[in-house]
């Protein structure tokens, strides 16, 4: 699921997102450690699986709140617009989306499906694997 | 010493990713040669913009704190 590149020296680092909405506070990181990795010439995805799916539910992003010491907090969307503005790719897997009775339509726009094998494939083929 | 900068981009104010985000776009919108004048506040900024150079091939000309603030001469290599 990588994309071929000609530009060889370019790394690729794989992100692992396993919370989903009973922890806003653990929402937010992947989005933005993948915003910060894409920012540095890297090519980025971010894999949901176990109740990551949650996060990309429509209606989600915008009522999760990411929060913040002292009160206020922004709104999850505001982190994963800011990915995918950095062409970070955000693939879910099947089962999960079954454990939590999604569909595809369920998704977000610019979600990717892939299953256990292409994930594994990716792992591989990562330079780094960074799981939450 | 002082360098000439093409252009100016302020990200004070702005955390963790903003700086690296919008110093790449940045870049990434001038000429190879041509140098960046960026300037931070996060904490964070200098370890990531060294961080950030390394890996894009860039450079950091320099690298200075001015009234509180970071402020980074970049210049696009690549």
């Amino acid at each position: 699921m990588w994309r071929e590149r000609e530009d060889e020296d370019v790394k690729r680092v794989l992100y692992v997102q396993t919370h989903g909405r009973a922890t806003p506070e653990r929402s937010a990181t992947p989005f933005f450690l993948a915003t910060a990795a894409a920012a540095m010439d890297n090519e980025v995805a971010i894999y949901f699986t176990m109740n990551g799916p949650q996060l990309l539910a429509r209606g989600a992003p915008e009522e999760i709140v990411v929060p913040k010491a002292g009160g206020g907090g922004r709104a999850l969307r505001f982190f994963i617009d800011q990915a995918l503005d950095m062409d970070v790719r955000l693939f879910v897997c099947q089962p999960s989306l079954d454990l939590h009775g999604y569909t595809m339509d369920d998704m977000i726009e610019g979600v990717e499906m892939i299953g256990g094998a292409a994930f594994n494939d990716m792992a591989i083929h990562a330079d780094a694997v960074i799981s939450f | 010493m002082t360098f000439a900068a093409d252009q100016v981009l302020d990200c004070s104010g702005m955390l963790c990713p903003m700086p690296v985000v919008k110093t790449t776009k940045a870049i990434k919108a001038m000429q190879v040669g041509q140098v960046l004048k960026m300037i931070a506040t996060d904490p964070g900024a200098p370890p990531d913009m060294a961080a950030w150079a390394r890996q894009t091939g860039n450079e950091i000309l320099q690298e200075a704190k001015e009234e509180g603030k970071f402020v980074f001469y970049i210049k696009r290599v690549r």
